[in-house]
């Protein structure tokens, strides 16, 4: 009985930790695509189009960061999803400029500049923008909280003993 | 005149449903079971109407009557006739005539089945059923009229979306939606009927509600898995959910009405969460609402949202007078209810089931607040937001994560109280099998955190559920002699509800193994080719044969035709192509997938040389995304055994 309510409780740590994890892994998130590119001509040479994947690294952080970029002729799509041509072109930016030697931050501080905050597919965490990752854990964790009290109260009543 | 016709059937149904709704509680104060019989042809009728109203409809699309506003906008002499049919719900007004006609047919339904059945909760939610049905009458003849007159009488029209006319499963999925979506008005209207009478303090309305809510349950589950299928051959991005906001609206309600299958369970058993229980079948259906409001009043751009116009401010003003109404009631109701409010201890399936109704409605919360936060962002700081993908992967992902766990533990954890050493022997299985998929998913080289816990997850509540459905056969094998099939089929023919749970937790279990294996493993590559060239993703070669046009009687057609190659031959041909149609100045996307057990080969056409010299492709191999639409199925299927009505027990 006592050995299962610590249960609960370390349950419910660990699910609040599970929560808050994700901004610490949020690095790791980048995608695991590896984009493989091989174009080869019957020769066997190298045609000039796959010149632009020649670098795995620089095709790893332009795919990071094109992802968090809303491709601003679709509903809700990534540059790096959208087949569109537009985020074609803007994919390509993205390489260019991360190929210039621009951080993933100034290439994302460029496109805001261009096109506003909107242009980012998940809001910054400060200021206003921060209810909408908060309200979800607040809530999570209030109902494990309520969800704790309740068990112990119904617990607590005996068999035929009072209905509260 | 079809048109004339159709209209003056809806405004005729309006003055039925509008008496009905009115007199059956007369009929009830009055205590006059006649008259109440004599409301239900009300119901009936109002489907009659309803009915003639979309069989017009269909019929000026097919006969291309174009003096019916409805076939100007989206007919067009060209649309093969199977398009032209199913864009009755391709748009606004048409899609609004269907949900009517869906909600007559439920409504004439539960009249007709619970005819018979004494007590005044048929009478109210029938009569609640009719309210609903006033509201979209209204729309019909309001702001999404069909049958508005066109003159002078166009003498051809633009053709449906093209997006909604260049794939088969445009015909699937609207359909399951709006039978699973418009079905969980019954529910709603069993709670208030259930409110209304007072019904509601014994437990025996929510025994018809709980199947209602299983069949729509299962309808929506197929329609969101037809919706992701068809995402994934439509879009051309090789992704089946984007959390778009109409992606959201159909799953919203899908996590409420979850919650509610599952906590319904307590209050049958233990007779408590009755008022938790009310409200979730009540915000299960506001949240329909609510999602058609978001996505058809256009204040939140989505790929289904339509045209917009003032049908906004009705859905508003429908949602308010529907919660007042329901928060009324059910203020009025919860002094009544006395639950018991005892658990025998904390480690039960009691709390199992607690826990997973609060990630299941967290989970509706964090997809709400994310819908409708740009609007809210833009309200209090004047400035556009996105809350998009990598947004709700990452607040949902813990969530999905501990209910893919509790989906385990729930299973192997009896009511009441839980022995230890009973724990113990329950949990090996499932452990064992969460070792083994962790092992695997590390083997093939996985190491994003959330992949490997949903492995390891997906393993565990595996194991659990089938090892469930194994302890059952093993129990008849021993008490009864019957071999291990016969013992299978009885044990879901005996106890239908809890083995069909099982199978469909296996369903959705199945469905997240394949989008953690497609997300986690996915590789892609593109390529601008010449006819002759190659290129590889994973082991896979295609090698361009040629660039081709096709005119076709409604669009142009541009294709790729790629082969196959392994190990130097030729194995087969991919084909994606670009469909030109007159009214969009955007080709639409046609994708071709190469299916297998194992995973698909997905291929678009990025872009092209007019003279066929290269083509663009962008090539993905997506491992087990065959398994989500199977896992679908599998949940069809286990909601379905649910369904069925237990026999008595051999």
């Amino acid at each position: 009985m006592r050995r299962a309510r610590q249960g609960l409780v370390a349950l419910s740590l660990a699910l609040s930790l599970a929560l808050i994890l994700p901004r610490a892994t949020a690095a790791q998130q980048a995608p695991a695509a590896a984009r493989d590119t091989q174009m080869v001509t019957p020769e066997g040479l190298r045609s000039n189009a796959s010149a632009k994947a020649t670098d795995p690294a620089l095709e790893a952080r332009t795919s990071g960061v094109a992802s968090g970029l809303r491709c601003p002729v679709c509903q809700g799509l990534s540059i790096q999803d959208s087949p569109s041509e537009l985020s074609q072109q803007m994919r390509s930016l993205v390489r260019d400029q991360l190929a210039a030697g621009k951080t993933d931050e100034e290439v994302r501080a460029y496109f805001i500049s261009k096109y506003g905050e909107w242009i980012l597919l998940e809001p910054k965490a400060s200021g206003f923008n921060t209810l909408v990752y908060a309200l979800p854990i607040l809530v999570v964790v209030g109902g494990l909280g309520l969800i704790l009290t309740l068990v112990r109260r119904w617990t607590a009543v005996p068999a035929d003993g009072d209905k509260t | 005149m079809i048109g004339t016709l159709a209209h003056g059937a809806i405004l005729v149904s309006l003055a039925v449903v509008a008496f009905g709704m009115f007199f059956i509680p007369f009929a009830i104060k009055r205590g006059r079971r006649d008259w109440v019989a004599l409301a239900y042809s009300a119901v009936y009728t109002n489907f009659l109407l309803i009915t003639l109203a979309t069989v017009a409809m269909v019929w000026a699309l097919v006969t291309h009557d174009f003096s019916v506003s409805y076939v100007a906008q989206v007919g067009s002499k060209a649309t093969p006739l199977f398009y032209t049919i199913i864009s009755l719900w391709g748009a606004l007004e048409g899609s609004i005539l269907f949900w009517a006609w869906v909600l007559a047919m439920y409504a004439a339904a539960v009249v007709w089945i619970n005819a018979n059945r004494p007590g005044n909760l048929v009478p109210y939610a029938a009569t609640a059923l009719m309210g609903i049905s006033l509201f979209f009458g209204i729309l019909l003849i309001g702001p999404a009229d069909p049958f508005k007159p066109v003159f002078p009488v166009p003498l051809d029209g633009p053709g449906p979306n093209p997006l909604l006319q260049n794939h088969i499963l445009m015909a699937v999925h609207p359909p399951l939606l709006y039978l699973g979506y418009v079905g969980m008005s019954v529910p709603f209207a069993f709670a208030v009927g259930a409110m209304l009478s007072g019904e509601v303090l014994t437990d025996d309305w929510i025994k018809i509600t709980r199947r209602w809510t299983l069949s729509s349950w299962g309808l929506l589950s197929a329609a969101i898995i037809a919706g992701m299928w068809w995402s994934y051959e439509v879009l051309g991005w090789g992704g089946y959910w984007a959390w778009d906001p109409v992606e959201n609206a159909s799953f919203m309600p899908w996590l409420t009405a979850t919650a509610f299958l599952h906590s319904v369970m307590v209050q049958e058993r233990r007779g408590m969460l009755r008022l938790w229980n009310l409200n979730l079948v009540v915000g299960t259906f506001v949240l329909t609402i609510l999602g058609t409001f978001l996505t058809r009043s256009g204040i939140i751009s989505s790929v289904h949202a339509f045209t917009t116009g003032t049908i906004g401010y009705y859905f508003l003003a429908f949602i308010a007078v529907t919660l007042l109404v329901a928060l009324a009631l059910v203020a009025g109701t919860s002094g009544r209810l006395k639950d018991e409010n005892r658990f025998d201890a904390p480690a039960s399936r009691e709390t199992v089931f607690l826990l997973n109704n609060l990630f299941l409605t967290a989970f509706m919360f964090t997809v709400l607040l994310g819908t409708l936060f740009p609007l809210v962002a833009e309200s209090v700081r004047g400035i556009k937001v996105s809350v998009g993908e990598p947004f709700f992967n990452r607040m949902s992902l813990p969530m999905i994560v501990a209910l893919l766990f509790l989906m385990g533990v729930g299973p192997a954890m009896p009511w009441k109280r839980t022995s230890m050493a009973e724990l113990k022997g329950k949990l090996l299985p499932p452990l064992i099998g969460a070792t083994v998929m962790l092992v695997i998913a590390v083997a093939f080289g996985a190491r994003n955190f959330y992949a490997l816990v949903t492995f390891a997850f997906v393993g565990f509540s595996g194991a659990s559920n089938k090892f469930e459905i194994w302890y059952g056969i093993r129990a008849r094998h021993r008490a009864h002699g019957e071999n291990y099939l016969t013992a299978l089929f009885r044990l879901m023919a005996g106890n239908r509800r809890r083995y069909g749970g099982y199978v469909a937790h296996l369903g959705i279990l199945t469905v997240a193994l394949g989008i953690a294996a497609s997300s986690t493993f996915r590789t892609e590559t593109e390529a601008t080719l010449k006819p002759g060239d190659s290129m590889t993703v994973s082991g896979h070669t295609v090698r361009l044969k040629q660039v081709w046009g096709r005119e076709e009687v409604q669009r142009s057609v541009i294709g790729a035709t790629l082969e196959i190659v392994k190990n130097g031959t030729v194995t087969g041909t991919i084909e994606p192509k670009m469909n030109f149609y007159p009214t969009s100045q955007q080709p639409v996307p046609t994708p071709q997938v190469k299916s297998s057990i194992a995973g698909d080969l997905y291929a678009n056409l990025q872009a092209f040389r007019p003279d066929g010299s290269s083509a663009t492709i962008r090539l993905i191999y997506e491992p087990m995304v065959p398994w989500i639409w199977f896992g679908g199925m599998i949940v069809v299927l286990g909601s379905v055994l649910s369904i069925l009505p237990t026999r008595s027990r051999a």
